[in-house]
């Protein structure tokens, strides 16, 4: 997840070339998925539209970055840097996150209360569920990677 | 909806019914035959709740050389061509026709949805730009051919309704009822309007047509106003005033709602036998291409016609909240529905026509047709038999041909008026035409193909 700069970079590309690309937007979706949740959970309390409308935005806008962040995956492939080496765990369930948020997207296109309640609130609690399980697995396994590699 | 709502209670088998319900997101059931659903006690299905919006387009067409069709011993001819999006007519004592030309203000982007419902309007052809005016079409020689066009009132705010009284001439924008000074005869109003009243507008607008209608002895005006939203989703607070009947008070501009409830009344009628307010209300989307019908009614004073919170009655719609069980207790079921989708735009009651005897007494509806139903529905004029003042029998086909084939849209019908001969006038604002529907032989004879 995070990228540890070993030097000080002299020219402004050199992260770019030292350094993955896909785990900076990867991160962008866990917030607007969990912002999402939260507006979702605003909206079950309230039934005032601007947190129905702030979810689909912020679901969208998730789904829009996860888009980027898998081609950013592929270029990073291409160019051979995938580094550090990839967390299955975290991403499989990453991959499982997006696509119930793609899902969420279309629960939540509908038009009034039902777009949120109970299934859309059910997904976006889901997808939060799944990033925080993962993302704590990933980094645990990639933990034990580097202090294997210490060795 | 009942798999959902177990989903949510079952959350380990979510991934895999996750997966099965992507898969199935590009497709939707297909609504049943559309006879079952018109008349006084159409039948309701279960309502469902989709995953993706269903919309089903016809693809565009032209009409060539080709023409709505009629029934035997009538026939159908293009009045005029070449309009920015007609939507409503209106016949002046003097025999004129005004053409009103329009179409609804940009609409906003709320929500990601909104972006593919514009999508789906631009491939509907329904997007395209309106005149904002009011062309007037005259029969200078007397016999049938409307052979001089004038501006007659121009850089109107999305106009829908008219209606003159006396010497008064009444233009329903979206945003407002502005009056002109009339004079039999004239061809072009270039005297500025006076404002009688605001009408709900902008900035949501969903539903911007507003329909008007004055009282025969012309003291009131009535006034259509459409619900902004499907269901809702812009917020109750949106919703204000809308949804519902204005009646207007012409001397002081001072209105009350009339009725409310209909979610979209886009045509108003007087019946001429009793002399009751009748409506064509365009009812909510999105819970199955059998939900709801879209219905004519009798307008009670005071009534409640149930949107958003039920429909039909008291079939509770779950997509509003809070809900009003209060409201809902009182809500009137519509007298007769049209089958579900098929867009009403127009009425016209009928009082001896140039038509066949049998379209004596009824109403004429036109439905503009579906957008968001399989197999298509509408896309049509109907006529519905009145005796006694209410619907006596199943609404017949009357103008057909506006889908092809294939299923392709050559034209849709919006408002229809019955100009001094009796004949039937449609605005097709797809193909940008007026159509004119007759008897064979009841007038002279011409052809105005050619003009197109």
């Amino acid at each position: 997840m995070t990228i540890t700069s070993r030097s000080i970079p002299d020219r402004m590309d050199l992260p770019f070339r030292g350094e993955p690309i896909h785990p900076t937007l990867a991160s962008f979706p866990i917030a607007y998925f969990t912002a999402a949740f939260v507006t979702d959970l605003a909206y079950w309390r309230t039934a005032a539209v601007q947190w129905e409308i702030f979810s689909d935005w912020l679901i969208t806008a998730g789904l829009v970055m996860s888009g980027f962040a898998v081609i950013a995956f592929v270029i990073d492939l291409v160019r051979g840097k995938r580094s550090p080496p990839l967390a299955w765990p975290h991403a499989i369930g990453y991959a499982l996150a997006v696509l119930l948020s793609l899902l969420n997207a279309f629960v939540h296109s509908r038009d009034g209360y039902t777009a949120v309640v109970p299934t859309g609130l059910t997904l976006s609690g889901l997808v939060v569920v799944i990033l925080l399980i993962t993302g704590w697995a990933g980094r645990a396994q990639i933990a034990r990677r580097r202090e294997g590699a210490d060795l | 909806m009942m798999h959902f709502v177990k989903i949510a209670h079952s959350a380990p088998r979510l991934a895999v019914v996750a997966i099965a319900g992507l898969g199935l997101a590009g497709c939707f059931d297909n609504g049943g035959d559309p006879k079952v659903q018109i008349g006084a006690n159409p039948v309701l299905p279960p309502l469902q709740q989709y995953l993706v919006p269903p919309i089903r387009i016809a693809k565009v067409v032209p009409w060539g050389k080709e023409t709505p069709t009629a029934p035997q011993g009538m026939q159908v001819q293009a009045l005029a061509t070449g309009f920015e999006h007609p939507r409503q007519l209106y016949v002046l004592p003097n025999g004129d026709v005004l053409v009103v030309e329009a179409n609804g203000p940009e609409a906003p982007i709320n929500r990601p949805k909104d972006l593919v419902m514009i999508w789906a309007q631009w491939l509907a052809g329904a997007a395209a730009k309106g005149g904002n005016r009011i062309t007037l079409l005259r029969d200078t020689k007397g016999d049938g051919t409307f052979d001089q066009r004038t501006v007659f009132l121009d850089h109107l705010n999305s106009p829908f309704g008219v209606a003159l009284v006396g010497q008064d001439f009444y233009v329903a924008n979206t945003d407002a009822i502005v009056r002109y000074p009339y004079k039999e005869g004239q061809t072009s109003i270039t005297a500025p309007g006076t404002k009688l009243t605001d009408l709900p507008g902008g900035p949501i607008d969903h539903h911007w047509t507003k329909s008007l209608l004055a009282s025969p002895d012309g003291s009131k005006l009535y006034v259509g106003v459409g619900s902004n939203s499907n269901i809702t989703e812009n917020g109750i607070q949106a919703e204000y005033e809308r949804a519902a009947i204005w009646e207007v008070d012409r001397a002081s501009g001072a209105h009350r709602i009339f009725a409310s409830g209909l979610r979209n009344p886009t045509g108003l009628a007087w019946e001429p036998e009793t002399s009751k307010l009748w409506a064509v209300v365009n009812e909510r989307d999105e819970i199955g291409p059998d939900l709801v019908p879209d219905y004519l009614t009798s307008v009670q004073d005071g009534g409640f016609y149930g949107w958003p919170y039920s429909y039909y009655g008291q079939h509770l719609d779950p997509r509003v909240r809070p809900q009003r069980p209060d409201l809902v207790a009182k809500a009137i079921a519509p007298d007769y529905a049209l089958s579900s989708h098929v867009a009403p735009l127009g009425v016209v009651m009928t009082a001896g026509t140039g038509l066949p005897a049998s379209y004596r007494s009824g109403a004429f509806v036109s439905e503009h047709g579906s957008w968001d139903r399989s197999p298509l529905n509408g896309y049509k004029v109907v006529f519905v038999p009145f005796s006694g003042g209410r619907p006596s029998g199943q609404a017949q086909d009357v103008v057909t041909g506006f889908l092809d084939a294939n299923n392709h849209a050559r034209g849709r019908p919006v408002g229809m008026a019955v100009d001094r001969s009796g004949g039937l006038l449609i605005a097709d604002d797809l193909a940008n035409i007026v159509w004119r529907v007759s008897s064979k032989g009841s007038e002279p004879q011409h052809d105005s193909s050619e003009s197109r």
